[in-house]
């Protein structure tokens, strides 16, 4: 039986790449230091109990080796990372002790306890940050724009350096946004699908955003798992970007996510003033503030995954409109208690 | 008086920018590391007496890796200007240690810059960020410019492309005065020895006065840009007085290879090279040999001699084959060019080195073999 190790499992892409990878039969080690608190997304998946916890975490270099020589794995897929952009700017340090030299401290000790494991690193649209509308490929130049995009362009590179240096079976997936009912709630993504259901069940008023132009190119991350345990079965490693290659503004999707509520929207006002009105009560419940602008914003991300297509076969199949409305429903189902199909 | 905060001033670039910026009458603070060896050889002229400027000279404990440590030194000096040239430079190395790497000189980058921000100093002080050309490794265009992108090939490399984007994340985030300089190698006698091109002109002064019998080397055919450090330290200090703060590449433009370089550094010092066979079977035969003069008594080398050898440990695991910068903006922008050409540099080293063969020998004969010159 095939071992996994998957850090950060009990996040959005590590507890749908822990479904996926036990229906295939792996046996499945993750770690995850966020406690109780991402356990719920392995229950609702329907997997608690089924993943091996493993305490492993990317600070302590010993730990690491440790945890690879019990485990043995034959694939590594690391997530763990503080992945929340606008917390990047207030802890930068921290974000670059996990999300960059952790990734070292990994690919050290898989370097010196199992070398023959292949590994995955998460990296992120965020690298290319704003440099034009032109779509990004896997050639096109980085140009991050947070601490989170520095730390993760950092995580890229030395995972392709250990790849070229020690060729070790070391890939980067490049994904851009995807999302799901498991996305954490500080993501705008779930944070507006949420404050949709709850305003529709009357248990909250109104939702503040950020900047309503920011575009995105969102896709569904059940989807993209697949598309990273395919990139660890190609027989050389290589880098590709995960995308739809469509883009849409918050503003898109906050009118989706309400009209799947049963909300009709009617924009007034502008900018830091602009509201978002119920068209039939008039009455105001979307709001913008400055508090959830980013310090430098990245103003379009779409990518191309042509690559990926070709040479993995991969290609997203949920549109964009659905997957506002699945996340919206799951967010009614869960209010309403009922079983939440995800 | 104007205060500047050099990290990293015990090291060839700190050195040379203290003493142009001593000489422009700054106070200049340097950030230094305890060590249980005497680390501050390359300055110690700056701070003796005799210097005018010794009194503006003050050095601090510090680390990169401190935040608290920066950030109490900042707070203290309130420098106008930062140049952070401190970090852990050598490229093999940072394949033994790319957790130090990746931590003095990523992080310690941000530190700086979070410090500055924290303080409330974002408006008044100035960084500069001491970026290079390994940044683009395996190069993806020739010569290579601000716009080239980058693809660094070691964990040194990736720790210094860490700092440059941190630093132009702090300037387009916060709007602070943060700089980088994408420096080509600049080189100097005061280079650290375990640098190939240090290295090179170390031995062969040794290897005229025979105390050591050859050169190992790695990749002879690698071509570099190489520069005089003490050009380069004058286009830090012009990064800083811009209005706007942007990134520059600092180079010569023009490149040579690691082979060209021991070539001229022999041919300084009297020796002529003859090379033989090829790759690790390579070697470098004396052809003949006319020492300066007043040196008679004290040459041990003699035609026919191998003095260079390749040696597979010195290749890197992955190889950067070619650097050359494009300086066009720089000396468009800065009004920066360099001074020192390639072959008074090579021959400024060689001789530098020579000299300092010449004193050990001297030592050695005096019967104080143990004894380093310091």
């Amino acid at each position: 039986m095939k071992k996994v190790l998957i850090t950060g499992h009990r996040g959005q892409d590590g507890a749908y790449l822990s479904r996926f990878l036990l229906e295939k039969g792996y046996q499945v080690c993750g770690a995850d230091r966020s406690g109780d608190s991402g356990l719920w997304r392995l229950r609702e998946l329907g997997i608690e109990g089924q993943v091996q916890e493993i305490a492993l975490d990317l600070l302590e270099p010993t730990n690491i080796i440790d945890a690879l020589e019990k485990v043995k794995p034959d694939e590594v897929y690391n997530f763990a990372a503080q992945s929340f952009v606008q917390l990047s700017f207030d802890q930068p340090v921290l974000t670059a002790e996990v999300n960059a030299v952790g990734v070292t401290r990994l690919l050290e000790a898989l370097r010196k306890a199992r070398p023959g494991a292949k590994f995955y690193q998460a990296s992120t649209a965020e690298l290319f940050g704003s440099t034009g509308s032109a779509q990004r490929n896997e050639t096109t130049a980085f140009h991050p724009k947070s601490p989170y995009g520095v730390s993760k362009l950092y995580a890229h590179w030395i995972t392709v350096n250990y790849r070229q240096v020690y060729g070790m079976h070391a890939s980067c997936g490049i994904l851009f946004n995807h999302e799901s009912p498991l996305r954490g709630e500080e993501f705008v993504t779930r944070k507006i699908a949420a404050a949709a259901a709850r305003i529709k069940k009357g248990l909250q008023e109104k939702v503040t955003v950020g900047n309503l132009e920011s575009r995105r190119d969102w896709g569904y991350a059940r989807e993209y798992v697949e598309g990273m345990w395919l990139m660890l079965q190609q027989p050389r490693p290589d880098d590709y970007i995960l995308a739809t290659g469509e883009t849409h503004t918050v503003r898109e999707f906050v009118e989706a996510a309400f009209l799947a509520a049963g909300f009709r929207l009617e924009w007034k006002g502008h900018g830091l003033a602009e509201k978002g009105l119920d068209a039939a009560t008039g009455r105001a419940l979307v709001e913008v503030s400055k508090q959830f602008y980013r310090p430098a914003e990245v103003d379009l991300l779409v990518g191309d995954a042509t690559k990926a297509k070709t040479k993995l076969g991969w290609a997203p199949k949920t549109k964009f409109k659905d997957l506002v409305a699945l996340m919206v429903d799951a967010e009614l189902r869960r209010l309403g208690k009922k079983k939440v199909n995800l | 008086m104007k205060k500047a905060l050099i990290t990293g001033i015990t090291g060839q670039d700190g050195s040379y920018l203290a003493e142009l910026l001593l000489g422009k009458g700054y106070e200049v603070h340097g950030l230094r590391r305890r060590s249980a060896s005497f680390n501050t050889s390359r300055i110690s002229h700056l701070y003796d007496a005799a210097n005018p400027g010794a009194s503006r000279l003050k050095l601090h404990y510090g680390d990169l890796t401190d935040s608290t440590n920066l950030t109490r030194l900042i707070a203290e000096i309130k420098p106008a200007e930062i140049y952070n040239l401190g970090a852990q430079s050598h490229v093999a190395v940072s394949f033994e240690e790319p957790e130090y790497t990746a931590d003095c000189d990523g992080l310690g980058t941000m530190r700086l810059l979070e410090s500055v921000r924290l303080l409330g100093l974002a408006k008044t002080t100035r960084l500069y960020q001491a970026s290079t050309s390994e940044l683009y490794g395996k190069v993806r265009e020739i010569p290579q410019s601000e716009t080239t992108p980058f693809h660094p090939r070691s964990p040194y490399g990736v720790a210094k492309m860490y700092a440059y984007w941190i630093t132009v994340n702090y300037r387009e985030a916060y709007g602070m005065f943060a700089s980088n300089g994408i420096l080509f190698n600049h080189e100097s006698p005061l280079r650290g020895e375990e640098f190939v091109t240090r290295k090179i002109t170390r031995a062969l002064g040794r290897i005229l006065l025979g105390a050591q019998s050859c050169l190992s080397m790695g990749n002879m055919n690698s071509l570099r840009d190489w520069g005089h450090a003490r050009d380069y330290v004058r286009a830090m200090w012009l990064v800083l007085q811009q209005k706007k703060a942007e990134d520059f590449v600092v180079a010569t433009g023009r490149q040579y290879s690691v082979r060209k370089f021991i070539e001229l550094a022999a041919r300084e010092i009297g020796i002529t090279i003859a090379w033989q066979g090829k790759g690790v079977a390579e070697r470098g035969i004396v052809k003949a040999v006319n020492p300066p003069p007043g040196l008679a008594g004290e040459v041990k080398l003699k035609k026919g001699d191998v003095i260079v050898r390749v040696d597979q440990r010195f290749y890197r695991p992955a190889e950067v084959e070619t650097l050359l910068g494009d300086p066009a903006k720089a000396r468009r922008m800065l009004g920066w060019k360099p001074e020192i050409t390639f072959e008074r540099l090579v021959a400024e080293m060689a001789a530098s080195d020579l000299n300092l063969a010449r004193s050990e020998q001297h030592l050695k004969k005096g019967g104080f073999a143990g004894l380093k010159n310091c």
